[in-house]
């Protein structure tokens, strides 16, 4: 167990050195809070740019503050998927790729370690980002809409956190299987689209999707309640996220480290 | 008393048989050198015994091991480039790999200390690794391999990327630490081998062609042998030694001819007579003793 604290301590440092402590949640919020604000300001930027023959009237429906929120969501699904995969999927193959994961592995580690705890430090990188991106851009929501309940808030972060640790296993998982980065994080994104555009189109047939975890939050914040979906789909997330971490050990552990 | 033993060992790459069956066994306390030309199987062989690789066929077992542990414990080992996180510190390297070896914080930290010492790059301890030159780098390394007390060390190339002084301080330091552990060290320069260590073994096209302590080597493979050394060209006197009837074989190259006798008192007595009779430019004369190189050449068949 001390190994395993010392190996996830490393993954905190590491990313403390190379600033992904602080650019991942800047980003983070960045994506998020440009959704609310957008929208507030719509009209005078749409005033300001111009273009509109005199005495147009422009009639935009003021959304709630449920759509808003559920938009700056979609915003995640997108480019904040694709911040997670950019900073995941060097997060074994590098080291392996260097050498220097054959350096620590010749000492004796377990490697079922090795595998969990940088699954753990990018768990806890992507959480945090997300939880402060998410939470500012509740509070702009707040401020120019209305205020969205907290309860609410926090149901669909823990229902999209989830699948965005689906897609953050995803990765590790092909950071293992694979010795170039830049083919991992292709592959995951290929991955997530798949599964995405898949459960999009048999949407009735696959209501038990991780992905569909995505739509299920937004209902919640529509103020529906928990979708019955919800649950059954979280289950089968989990179970995704054991399965793809297991499988990580095993074929990190079968591959050969020296090539 | 053995440490470790090793049978029928081979490794096949894509079908191709690279390790073509190994058996040896490694005494405790001796500092044993793997020889062998470049592409021999050296690294392949060093890295299935670190566990880093698993050989097709064979095994690798050691004496001392208690049911269920881990040989990572036994031994440390320093790849032929290793490589470091470049944002560690040269002490947080050492310490963080102290500590997953099982040694505590503390312990780790003064564990480290000492062998930056022994090393020799103490004062570069809060340097970042990054920033290290190559010599001390691989002093890093080995300090590495050393850091949890192991009862075998597997250097790969120590040397063979360091200046003449790097080179000199780490045969240096290699002498130091084989009164302490059994050292099992690759390397192609045959001189390493014969100043570090007790006992060699030849690698060559996967298999072991030749094995066994200096002393054992030199016997096995004496031959008389004179050497002359002469001012200018040698090429004229060669037909009178080959065909002479005390001669075995013959080479030469540059200014020196290498010649194998039959009787080493005879053939002195005979070469010189004839040279002073000839009044021959000769510079040197020596009765010379089988080098490692002399081995090498012999086994690897060439």
């Amino acid at each position: 167990m001390s190994q395993w604290i010392t190996l996830l301590q490393k993954e905190i440092i590491e990313m403390w050195r190379n600033f992904k402590w602080i650019w991942v949640p800047i980003t983070f919020i960045l994506i998020g809070v440009q959704q609310p604000i957008t929208t507030y300001y719509m009209p005078q930027i749409l005033d300001l740019a111009g273009g509109l023959p005199e005495g147009a009237i422009i009639n935009i429906p003021t959304p709630s503050a449920g759509e808003v929120l559920f938009q700056g969501l979609g915003q995640y699904t997108t480019l904040g998927v694709l911040i997670i995969v950019l900073s995941t999927m060097g997060i074994i193959a590098a080291e392996r790729k260097s050498g220097v994961a054959a350096m620590i592995l010749v000492k004796p580690v377990s490697y079922f370690s090795f595998v969990t705890a940088k699954w753990a430090g990018g768990l806890m990188l992507m959480w945090f980002s997300f939880l402060i991106g998410y939470l500012s851009t509740w509070y702009y929501t707040g401020i120019l809409f209305e205020w969205i309940p907290v309860e609410d808030f926090f149901q669909s972060l823990f229902f999209f956190g989830l699948w965005l640790t689906v897609i953050l296993t995803i990765t590790l998982f092909f950071s293992a299987s694979l010795l170039a980065p830049g083919v991992a994080g292709f592959i995951s994104l290929a991955v997530v689209i798949v599964v995405n555009l898949v459960s999009n189109t048999l949407s009735n047939l696959l209501k038990w999707s991780p992905s569909q975890l995505t739509g299920y939050a937004g209902e919640i914040l529509l103020g529906k309640g928990i979708p019955d979906d919800a649950l059954p789909a979280s289950i089968i997330a989990v179970g995704c996220i054991i399965i793809l971490l297991s499988l990580s050990v095993v074929i990190f552990k079968k591959k050969e480290l020296a090539s | 008393m053995s440490l470790i033993q090793i049978k029928g060992l081979k490794k096949s790459f894509q079908g191709t048989e690279v390790i073509k069956g190994l058996d040896f066994t490694l005494e405790k306390g001796r500092c044993v050198a793997l020889l062998g030309p470049n592409g021999a199987g050296k690294t392949t062989t060093l890295m299935m015994l670190s566990g880093l690789m698993k050989p097709t066929t064979g095994s690798i077992s050691f004496t001392d091991t208690k049911k269920g542990e881990d040989i990572r414990e036994l031994i440390g080992y320093l790849p032929q480039f290793p490589v470091f996180y470049e944002w560690m510190s040269g002490l947080e390297f050492l310490s963080y790999v102290g500590r997953l070896a099982g040694l505590t914080g503390k312990e780790a930290k003064e564990r480290s200390l000492e062998l930056l010492q022994l090393v020799g790059i103490l004062e570069a301890k809060n340097r970042k690794v990054g920033k290290y030159s190559g010599g001390m780098k691989q002093r890093l390394g080995i300090a590495q391999a050393l850091i949890h007390r192991p009862q075998l060390i597997m250097l790969d190339e120590p040397v063979s990327a360091l200046d003449p002084i790097g080179r000199r301080e780490v045969l240096d330091l290699l002498e130091v630490l084989r009164k302490e552990t059994t050292i099992l060290f690759s390397t192609h320069i045959l001189n390493d081998a014969e100043e570090v260590c007790d006992e060699i073994l030849f690698l060559h096209n996967g298999g072991i062609v030749e094995s066994g302590t200096m002393i054992e080597l030199r016997e096995r493979h004496q031959q008389a042998k004179i050497d002359l050394y002469f001012s200018g060209k040698t090429s004229e006197y060669i037909p009178y030694f080959s065909a002479h009837k005390l001669t075995n074989s013959l080479m030469y190259e540059g200014n020196r001819i290498s010649i194998f006798v039959k009787d080493i008192a005879a053939a002195r007595q005979s070469f010189l007579l004839w040279i002073s009779e000839q009044n021959l430019p000769l510079e040197k004369f020596e009765v010379s003793s089988m080098t490692l190189e002399d081995v090498f050449m012999k086994v690897v068949g060439k």
